[in-house]
């Protein structure tokens, strides 16, 4: 179970990895990788749904303020929130949910890559369709949101490599 | 009615969730003023600062390239001072030094969106203001959106609300630079008139029509002329000068415009 600091601490990480890294790489000049998402992956199923969404919101806003775009990682960010456990059941079996954080170890490594690709696409397929109202070419946002979510989803992996061996949980 | 209300405390978060959803996607497309636009952007003073924090770090691993840059700049316009004294009258150099320059620093850029925005590091205290034309010793960049009081926003050639009054550089061919997203160094030139004699390799400039730049700032050279079907405009694609991806100093030209000219455009209104 994650306490407040540690959540926070995840918050201004992957806010700052967002802002001053992840935000100026354009692939193609098209794809970019959304790694905050990562905060929303780790919610535990000890927390409470409007905790859930609050700290998706607040995560989307600020990264909305650095961006430039209003509203728009806020209103993808609290969507993901909001349908996260419900992922999460799919993955799992039931009686295993009672107790989770989502990781390799505590889902097994194939539903829990499964479980990122399902969210990563989830999000990017809100954040590019949201993005690109009034929409233009259906096939330019395809190819964002396939590239993107690789991307994404490599990162995702590198992270889960990372705090699984060290032992400490970001 | 008791179990009315358990229900509502239960599923409280369904109501949190379309509030915040309501509360972003009325951010999202409601913003559609660009004035307000610089509060929740980076023109607003805190995440203004944050940027600049991070920016004075990258600003010393380009200290070399900035200073060449510099130097360059600095000989040009030492030539240009030697040709002044030689052949031009005092009574046009009074006129000139009505235009002035802000130097300021790029603290936040993005080229890779479709609607690009980059931030400035001066204000309106600084003088800095709406419509005002950002470029560099290599050529135009944007013009400013926003105006906070220590930061701007600036709408570069690279978003698509964008358009530079621009001509093809010892003509008066005219038309309209304009960018639709995609490739960070090719932007077009359009409306310029059907007959115009225009070349791969011609140098295009800013026009001066407008207060918003000087007159001949380098802004691209032709790379393709399109003939369109209408048969009364080219469509000239036009390699970009500057490479919008790596800006450190820029001029802000700051113009004040004699109220007569304003007077007129007012009466026309």
């Amino acid at each position: 179970m994650d306490t407040f600091m540690r959540r926070f601490g995840t918050f201004v990480f992957v806010a700052l990895m967002q802002i001053l890294f992840l935000n100026r790489i354009s692939l193609f000049g098209y794809v970019t990788p959304l790694f905050y998402i990562w905060l929303i992956v780790r919610f535990d199923s000890y927390m409470k749904r409007t905790g859930m969404l609050l700290w998706a919101f607040s995560l989307g806003l600020v990264l909305d303020m650095f961006s430039g775009t209003p509203g728009l990682n806020a209103a993808s960010a609290t969507l993901l929130a909001m349908v996260q456990p419900g992922i999460v059941k799919v993955f799992v079996q039931t009686e295993r949910y009672e107790q989770l954080i989502p990781s390799s170890a505590t889902m097994g490594s194939r539903p829990f890559a499964g479980y990122l690709l399902l969210m990563t696409v989830l999000h990017h397929t809100t954040y590019f369709l949201l993005r690109s109202i009034p929409l233009g070419d259906w096939s330019v946002l395809v190819l964002k949101v396939i590239f993107s979510t690789l991307l994404t989803f490599i990162f995702m992996i590198v992270a889960e490599r990372l705090t699984s061996s060290s032992g400490t949980k970001r | 009615m008791r179990s009315l209300l358990d229900y509502l405390v239960k599923y409280s978060y369904v109501f949190l969730f379309i509030l915040l959803e309501i509360l972003s996607l009325v951010l999202l497309f409601g913003f559609n003023d660009r004035q307000k636009l610089a509060f929740v952007t980076s023109a607003n003073s805190v995440s203004g600062s944050i940027y600049e924090l991070f920016s004075n770090v990258d600003v010393y691993f380009n200290l070399r390239r900035e200073n060449t840059l510099l130097v360059e700049e600095n000989a040009r316009l030492r030539s240009m001072l030697y040709e002044l004294t030689d052949s031009q009258t005092v009574d046009s150099a009074r006129n000139m030094s009505r235009d002035g320059v802000i130097a300021a620093r790029v603290i936040d850029n993005s080229v890779r969106k479709d609607d690009n925005y980059m931030t400035v590091n001066k204000g309106s205290y600084d003088g800095v203001g709406k419509g005002m034309g950002v470029y560099n010793s290599t050529g135009v960049i944007g013009v400013i959106m926003a105006s906070g009081k220590s930061y701007s926003v600036v709408m570069p050639i690279l978003n698509g609300n964008t358009s530079i009054s621009s001509k093809i550089k010892g003509t008066d061919n005219f038309g309209f630079l304009e960018w639709s997203g995609g490739d960070p160094y090719t932007a077009q030139l359009k409306d310029v008139p059907y007959h115009s004699n225009v070349e791969v390799g011609d140098t295009v400039v800013t026009t001066g029509f407008s207060s918003v730049f000087p007159e001949n700032i380098t802004i691209g050279t032709v790379a393709d002329v399109q003939r369109l079907s209408n048969g009364y405009t080219l469509k000239i694609l036009v390699s970009l000068a500057v490479d919008m991806s790596d800006l450190g100093w820029v001029y802000i030209h700051s113009k004040t415009v004699d109220p007569e000219i304003i007077d007129l455009q007012q009466q026309l209104k």
